[in-house]
Formats: C-alpha cells, structure tokens, sequence
C-alpha cells in the first residue's frame, strides 16, 4: 500500500546523521518522515559514549551555529567535560564530553517527537522508489511505500551489515540489531557504486568488576567548556522544560561530573594477542572491508608498532545510571574466549565481567565522489546521503552531513539553490570538500591537520563564520540570529578600537601581543561577554597569522567564484590531459576551485578550463 | 566573472644565449612596478634606455623596456616589456628580482590566456589559445621533470620529505592529545627545522653556482710573449680565434671565446704575454692581462718548455693556487726541449698546441678544477633558476620564523602554520604536496587510535 500522504522530506535512519537530517528539513518547514528500523534506538552511541575531540569538538559547535541539535542534546546529557589542548592555541582547542548514553538517545527521541512538522515511524526500509532517474519515495518491510519530493539516505554501518567475532559472523549493523539487506541492490540499481568498509568497536565491561585502586583517575574540568551558543545552558533559564514545556530528560550541564579512568596493556596482553592473530577476523581474511588508521585494532597495535610497551586504555562510564563501561583503545575482532584473556591481563581488570564482547562490522558505502558538495547523488535526482554510507566515520562527522543533507533535501523540495558550506568557512566544509572532491579509501575522519586554514576555525568562533548562512536560510529563531548578529557587531568594534586606541603605552592591541595576561584593557570591554572577549583577545593576539591565512582565502575565492556547467564533456575538450579529463569527468566539480583540488589536476587544465569558460560565456552575451 | 588579479612575469624569449633577451610582466601592480624600478612610468609604447637596478640598488643591466597601458597591450592589462643583454644570467636576475618585488612567475601560457580572457582575442581564437596553453605546459612540464628527475629532485625530494617529518610529529601532538605519545620533543623539531634550514640554504647557495654555470668559469690563459697562449686559445674553441705568428707580442689585447668542457661552461680569455720590457702600446696589453686575472676563476699558464721556467709577477704568484692553476708546457714537438716533469707548484701538462698533442690531458685537468667550483650539496650538483630561488626564499623565511616560534615557546598550531607555508613554497618547486603526506607519516610514525 502506499501512505495516504506524501512528505516533501523523507529520511532513513535515525542515527546522528538521521536526527539532524530530519530536525533540519522539519524545523526549515518541510513536511518530514523519519524512518528508523527501531524507535529506541535513535541516535545510539554504537560506538564510545563521547562527543567531540580534536576538531570534532568544533565541527558540534558549528552544527549548533547551523541550529543542530547535537551540541544542546551533548551539555545537557554530558556527565565530564574537557576542553582538549588547554596550553595550546584557542584554535586547536576542542570541547569533549563524555554523555549518558541513554539520556542523549531518550532526549533526542523526545525532541523528535515534539517536533512540529515531523513524523516518526518505525519500519526497515527496503528500497527506494524512482522515476524517471529521480528518487521519489521508499519501500519499507511491512510493505508501505512512502513517497517523497527527496529522500535522505543515512544507513551508518547496516548496509549489508555483517559483524565478526573472531570466526563468529552475525548480520548486523550493531550488535543486537538488524541487516539492511535488500538497499543495497536498490542503490546498485540505480547505477550507485558501492564498496566495503571496515570499523570495530571494544568490549564493554562491568563497573563493579573493576579494581579501580591503582588506576589513574581523569577527571572533568572545573570549569566546563560547552558545545551550545544559545542561552539553555543559563542556570536561570530552566532548560529541561523547553518547548512544550514538557518534562524533558536532562540535567544542568557540568553539574555532577563522573571521572574516566585510564590503564594500558601487560606484555601478557601483547602475548595473547600475538599468539591468537589466527583467530582474529581481521587477520585471518575474513573482512575485506578496509578500517580506519587512526583507530587500530589491539591486533594492529600489537603487530604494527611492536617495540611499543604499552598502550593506554581509557575505562568510559556509559552513564549515570548503569555500571557499564567503555574500554577506549581496545577494539578487537578476536574470538570472545581470547577477548576474555586479554581483558583480564590488563590492571584493574583482571577480574572483570565481560557485557558485550568487542566486535569488527563490515559493511556498505558509497564512494562520495558520486556526489554534488550539495549531497545529492550526481546519479540519482533527489536522492541525498549523509554519514557513513558517504565514507566516513564519528558521530559528529555523520552529523554534520546529515544537517547539510536535510537543509538540502527541504531547499530541493522547495526549488531553491543548495547550501554549500565551503572550505573555508568550516570543518564541516573541509569534510564535504574532501568527501566529494578527493574521495576516501578508510573511514574519513576529521582532522584540525586537514583544513589549510585552521587558525580561522577557532571553536569560538563558529556562529560568527557561519552566521550568514544560519541568516539566509533562517536556520536560527530571529532573537538568536539578532543576538549573533550583535554579538558580531561589539567584536569587530572591540577589534578596532583595541588596535587604534592610543594609551599611553601605544595601543592596547600591542601590550596584548606583548603580555595578553599583564595588560591592563579598558572596563568596558572586560564587561563584554566573555565568549565576545576571548574572540577579540585571540583575533588581535594572533593578527600576523590570522591575516595570512584571510588572505590565502580570499585568492583561493576566486577562483571558487568560477562556476563550471554542469553540461561540460571533459572527454571533448581539446588540449586537456587524458589523465586530467578522466578524473574530471569522474568528480565533475562545481567551479575551478574544487577543480584545482583534485588531484592530478594541472594549473594548466584549469587554465584551459577558464579559456573554455570564458569563451561559453562571451558566446552567450556578445 | 572575475579572473584572479596578480601580476605575472616571465621570459618573453627562448632560454638561452641570444642578442637580446626579453622579460615581461603584465597585471595591475605593473605600473607601481615600473615605477619602483625606474623611478617613472614613462609614456605608453615609448621604448626608454634606463638602467636595471634590483631591489638592493645594485646594477643589473643597461635595458631597453616599453611600457604598455590596459587594454591597449597584448593581454589588456598594464604590461612591461624589458629587453636587456642576451646573457641568460641578466634576464634571470631581473626575473627573480621581479619576483621578489610581488610578481609572479606566469604558468604555461598565461600571458595568452589573460589576453584571451581580457577580450583581446576573438572567440575563433578559443581553441588555439587552448592548444597554446597545453603545448606550453607539456614543454613546461617536460623540462622540469628533466630537472626533477636529476639532482634538483632529489634535493627536493629529500627537503619534502624531512618538512613532512616534522609536520607529522607536530601535527601528532596537536590532533591527538589524549594519546599516549612519546613526550613531545620540541628540541628535536628545532634541531629539525635548523637541519631544514641549513639544506634550504645549501640549496638557495647553488643559485651563485648556477650564475657560475650560465656566466661561465672565467679562465685566464696567461704567459710569457710567444709562449703559445693564442695557438692554445685557437686549440680549445677548434678554430682560428686569435690571430698568431710566430713574433712575440702578437696579442695586444684580449679576446675571449666560450667552450664547453665536460659540461663546464668555460670563458676563456686569451692575454697579452707578460713582457718585462715592454713597449708602451704592449704595456697597455699586460695591464689588461692583470686586470682580467683579478677576476679569474681559473688560470691556463702557458709555458715554453724549450726555454728556463719563467718567473711569475708577485700579484699573479699571490692569486694562483693549485686548485685554480694549470701549468700548461707547450711546444714539446720542438726536438730542444727539456721536459718539466718536477714542477710541484702546479697540476701541468705537457702539450703541443701546434700539433694538438697532450690536449685531453689539459683538458682533464681542467675539468677537474672546474669541478671545485660546484657548491657543495652533499654530493649532488643542482643548479637553480629565479622561481625556484623565490620559493625557496619564500620557505626558508617562513623556516626562520618556525625556528624562532618554537624556541620562544610559542605554540605549535603556530609553527605548523608556518611550516606549511614553507611545504606550500617547496611544492611550486617540485608540484602540489597533498595535506594526506602529513597524515600517511603520522600514522606510519605514531600508535595513534583509542
């Protein structure tokens, strides 16, 4: 059958990319659906009970300046705060907290379902509906089919889902959870490309089992860095009733911080390790799927960088309310009778009780070089991917495209142009860029390395850089983009009036520079908000580097400014290196700067793109 | 549509050793440019004699340069051209003096492709432009793979990829906090960066081998009055260049001729004999002869080996070492001569210029000095041109600058961003270095993942 109605937005899945997706195209007043093979599990922390990180941590305050909702949902569910890189530089200085797993899926469940113009439904999707090389709706396993101007697809690691315990194999995104097995075959149909990827996840353990006496204790920051810009976070302003003013789950951010411990590997552990690499799924052939460097398994640590002694492990609580444990930094594939013996080898666990054994999980993507920077598939019209069918891997990453997927599935329903963030503005730029102008072979995490212009991309800062798209596309209520816009507004004064305002020691801009601790600033501007304060501080502590990289960006604007028509048919364009026209044909990018980024691409292929472009365009208007 | 706005300057004639060599420049700050160097900007299309100083005021060249006013030039921008002697080392110097003034160097094609874009050609034109363009850079291309391939790439190669090395180890401590790293060695990158340094400069010092290389080894042929000089001069460049005869004094002034030798560029200047009892016309010859040998690089000294061993005035004695001076005994056909086979001062040779006898073995011990003269970059020989000497004065201030952050404390998102303009500088030498290096080392380097 199919529903009585039909949505201008539908989205599959319901993890961190789905949640955003959906909140974004409701809140932006498109009638949205959200299909999710399980409503309790919305938004689940398969993996660590954390949220942000180096980069990460600025990436969920960029959502938040978007009007996401990851950064609110982390403060209030989060049980230890810490800014990472604390006597480092404010721009590579990033916000982790540790969450109740449980209260941020509920929260966000409920936020959810208080949405206006969003409905929730709980069904597997089985494939999706086209007509005539456009998407228009979705099939699920109780045989509805729901049709939609643009569909969402956001299916994290179950496409074709298959997890591996040793030489144990279960289908299966998530352990306990099911297989989206058919999806595949309907994408494939579509002409989508799709390959295998790799990711794994460590055992989970029993609090009470743990002999936490001789472990090192990590406890959260007194004064705790949070993820939102907006006001919630005011002890005055009661945040568990918003909205509605229904009850909502939640508590005053930072209060009541629990601590994380931290242990590391025996050489017994390196020994049973080493003697049972057979067994391992990963070592024994098993996974095809390629994982990701920057998250070993135990098994590649032992193997790979084995003049290493040691290698620390950190015990996560998984909340407030459960004795569950998280051990960060041994994620496994080996069978459960030698995960066993290595937990037991490591101190303070030797006696634990094991509640979920560490697990690897292979399963489908499609290479996002199939993609427009808007996130609509370049081979099928409505269509939009976000997360981990894209490639990449965390939570705040599948967040970030899921918020740009669902503003761009709700602008396609209504006829209006896409939101490109670029690469400059953000990380969530430099992810998007990087996804579809260069691709990925392992699961694309974020870097501060992988954006050229990191010192711009100071957490702080985030509702300042993208303040005018939130404006544009209204992606904020009116008070708070007033307030950005202000808060914008005293900066640029302080800025200003910091550098020209002579004293008589010189301006107050050179005794910061000198000493930002020493000077002695004007009342007025240590009465501006602190985040305004700290903004001001940094541009004028580092103006030199700050100024180099603005002028990196706006050449590189430029040639960003050139578009390319999409009509183009690199293959016939004379003069153009084989080489470089396949690979153009391939990513096919929107203007001459994403041109210029992919690799093996000339300043002379460009050059003759700009001749070609120019030569369109002065045909057109004579 | 706006294209982007920087001046661009390159060589408007073939490389090489013509008449006249001609530098263009074109983009907006050319007027302000011309206006720098020559103190005016003179009337359009009027070409004007004016001296070349660089940046520093020192004397490059007399040139002849024309000035062009936007859209009436070939690109449609303000353009200069400037037409100085064919020496391709002049037309270098005012290339990287350019540069050094904000221009930059133009990519294949680039002065066609403004004008194409400026309107200056029509659209039938579009094609040929095109082609133009790829022609140039597959030419472009080919010459600096050449050059990559040889010394200057791996010199390159091996810069790259302790610059990586470095970046890798800070970016590890910055992007990964929480692991459980090795302690951040900040000496270690500052020993890094000085080793980075010193190679950048190595290399930067190979830009005076290079003037050495195009300018030639200026060798000096030097000698008593008939001991041959000229019938040596006339051996080496295989013709008649200098007039001889068998009356001493035959050469009153100097000549000079270029000759390759073992892939040394020799110029090599023929002498008035140095004749004690001169007259007056020969004695203005010898004066030249002493003022051509202060600026020697090297010294042929030409000897009759039928007569006694001649004595070397004191101001030459003081100059010539074994390491510049090659002891040539001519005339070792004539049936008289007693054989010099004891000199310890010098390297020598036997030769008869005459009949052509024992000139491999001068021009083997002349290659051999000449190879002195390369700078030493470990044991490579590289030779570099203004755009490569301008990126590398690009990193290596950028080096300076990381070297002092990170002594002074500062923190390293700081020093990464100026050793990345550094990365970025060594990458318009050797092509575009992908950020994915940084990661690929980082993670070979470091157990990274929790």
């Amino acid at each position: 059958m199919i529903y009585k109605t039909p949505f201008d937005v539908i989205v599959c899945g319901a993890g961190h990319a789905g949640v955003e997706a959906c909140l974004a195209a409701a809140r932006m007043g498109s009638s949205t659906l959200l299909l999710t093979g399980n409503i309790d599990t919305i938004a689940q922390m398969s993996c660590n009970p954390a949220i942000g990180g180096q980069a990460k941590g600025q990436m969920v305050r960029e959502i938040d300046a978007l009007g996401g909702e990851m950064a609110i949902n982390t403060d209030v569910t989060g049980i230890q705060f810490r800014l990472l890189n604390e006597s480092k530089g404010p721009a590579v200085q990033s916000p982790r907290a540790q969450c109740d797993k449980k209260a941020y899926q509920f929260r966000l469940k409920h936020t959810l379902e208080l949405q206006p113009n969003l409905q929730l439904f709980q069904a597997t999707v089985t494939g999706l509906i086209y007509k005539d090389g456009k998407v228009v709706g979705c099939r699920t396993s109780l045989d509805i089919d729901f049709m939609g101007q643009t569909v969402v697809i956001t299916t994290g690691t179950f496409l074709r889902g298959l997890m591996h315990v040793g030489q144990n194999k279960n289908e299966g995104g998530r352990l306990g959870d099911f297989s989206a097995k058919t999806l595949s075959g309907s994408l494939l149909e579509a002409g989508i490309e799709l390959q295998r990827l790799k990711t794994g996840t460590p055992p989970r353990i029993l609090g009470r089992s743990i002999n936490f006496a001789g472990l090192q204790e990590q406890k959260g920051d007194l004064e705790p860095t949070f993820f939102a810009f907006h006001d919630t976070r005011d002890p005055v302003d009661p945040f568990h009733v918003e909205q509605t003013g229904e009850r909502r789950i939640g508590w005053k951010p930072g209060s009541e911080q629990v601590s994380c411990w931290m242990t590391h590997t025996t050489p017994e552990s390196a020994r049973i390790v080493r003697d049972n690499l057979h067994q391992s799924a990963m070592y024994s052939g098993e996974i095809a799927g390629v994982g990701p460097r920057y998250c070993p398994s135990i098994e590649d640590k032992f193997v790979r960088f084995a003049d290493k002694p040691r290698h620390l492990l950190y015990l996560e609580p998984e909340g407030r309310n459960t004795n569950e444990y998280y051990i960060n930094g041994l994620s496994t594939s080996l069978p459960f009778d030698v995960q066993l013996d290595l937990v037991h080898s490591i101190p303070g666990l030797e006696q634990v009780q094991l509640l979920r054994p560490a697990y690897a999980v292979e399963y489908d993507f499609a290479p996002p070089t199939q993609m427009f920077p808007s996130l609509e598939s370049r081979k099928v019209e409505n269509l939009f991917l976000a997360g981990q069918i894209n490639g990449t891997s965390g939570y705040e990453e599948a967040a970030a495209q899921g918020l740009v997927a669902g503003v761009n599935a709700a602008l396609k329903a209504r006829g209006a142009p896409p939101l490109i963030i670029k690469r400059h503005e953000a990380y969530i730029g430099v992810l998007i860029d990087d996804l579809v102008t260069k691709g990925t072979t392992e699961p694309y995490r974020m870097f501060t390395s992988r954006a050229e212009h990191r010192l711009l991309f100071n957490h702080g800062s985030a509702e300042l850089r993208l303040f005018e798209h939130a404006n544009n596309l209204k992606l904020l209520s009116d008070s708070r983009l007033g307030r950005i816009s202000s808060k914008i507004d005293r900066i640029a004064y302080w800025e200003n009036c910091l550098e020209t305002h002579k004293t008589a020691g010189g301006p107050w801009a050179d005794a910061i520079r000198r000493d930002k601790t020493a000077a002695v600033l004007p009342a007025a501007f240590m009465a501006e908000p602190k985040e305004a304060r700290e903004e001001v501080l940094y541009r004028v502590t580092y103006r030199g580097y700050l100024d180099r990289e603005r002028r990196q960006v706006e050449k590189l604007k430029d040639v960003e400014r050139i578009k390319i028509p999409s009509s183009l048919d690199y293959l016939a364009i004379p003069g153009l290196r084989r080489e470089s026209a396949l690979k153009l044909h391939q990513i096919r990018p929107q203007n001459l700067g994403q041109a210029g980024r992919i690799s093996g691409v000339n300043p002379s292929d460009i050059s003759i793109l700009m001749v070609l472009i120019a030569s369109a365009l002065r045909a057109e208007k004579p | 549509m706006s294209f982007s706005g920087d001046t661009i300057a390159a060589l408007a004639t073939p490389v090489g050793t013509s008449a006249i060599a001609v530098v263009r420049a074109s983009g907006p700050q050319t007027a302000d440019l011309v206006r720098a160097i020559f103190g005016t900007t003179p009337p359009p299309r009027l070409a004007q004699h004016a001296a070349y100083r660089d940046r520093n005021g020192a004397l490059v060249d007399d040139v002849l340069f024309t000035f062009f006013a936007g859209p009436n030039s070939f690109t449609g921008e303000d353009t200069v051209e400037i037409s100085c002697h064919g020496n391709p080392f002049i037309a270098q110097k005012i290339l990287g003096d350019l540069f050094a003034r904000g221009g930059r160097a133009a990519e294949a094609g680039e002065f066609s492709k403004r004008a194409f874009l400026n309107g200056r050609m029509d659209l039938s034109q579009t094609e040929a432009v095109m082609d133009l363009i790829h022609a140039r850079s597959e030419r472009a291309l080919a010459a600096a793979n050449l050059q990559l391939r040889g010394a200057l790439g791996r010199q390159m190669e091996s810069l790259i990829s302790q610059l990586v090395n470095v970046l890798a180890k800070i970016e590890a401590y910055i992007d990964f906090p929480d692991e459980d790293l090795p302690l951040e060695g900040r000496q270690a990158v500052q020993d890094q960066i000085a080793q980075l340094l010193i190679g950048t400069s190595r290399l930067l010092a190979t830009n005076q081998y290079g003037e050495l290389l195009r300018e030639g080894i200026k060798t000096v042929i030097l000698g008593e009055p008939n001991a041959g000089k000229s019938s040596l001069l006339n051996r080496l460049v295989g013709r008649d260049r200098a007039l001889v005869s068998p009356e001493p004094g035959t050469t009153r002034d100097y000549l000079e001729d270029r000759v390759v030798l073992g892939g040394h560029w020799l110029r090599l200047i023929d002498t008035a004999g140095l004749n004690q009892a001169a007259s007056l016309l020969e004695k203005r010859g010898v004066d030249k002869t002493f003022e051509q040998a202060a600026g020697a690089d090297l010294f042929l000294w030409v000897i009759d080996s039928t007569g006694p061993l001649p004595l070397l005035p004191p101001s030459l004695a003081a100059r010539m070492t074994p390491r510049n001076t090659v002891a040539v005994f001519n005339k070792i056909d004539l049936p008289a001569a007693p054989r010099f086979d004891r000199l310890q001062a010098f390297p020598f040779v036997n030769i008869s210029a005459l009949q052509g006898v024992g000139l491999e073995a001068l021009q083997a011990a002349v290659i051999k000095l000449a190879e002195s003269f390369h700078v030493e970059t470990g044991d490579e020989l590289v030779a570099i041109n203004a755009r490569h000497a301008h990126a590398l004065e690009q990193a290596k201030a950028c080096l300076v600058t990381a070297g002092q952050k990170i002594a002074s404390g500062e923190s390293s998102e700081l020093v990464a961003s100026d050793l990345r303009v550094a990365l970025d500088a060594f990458g318009q030498i050797s092509g575009k270095i992908d950020n994915e290096k940084i990661l690929d080392q980082l993670f070979a380097q470091f157990c990274i993942g929790k």
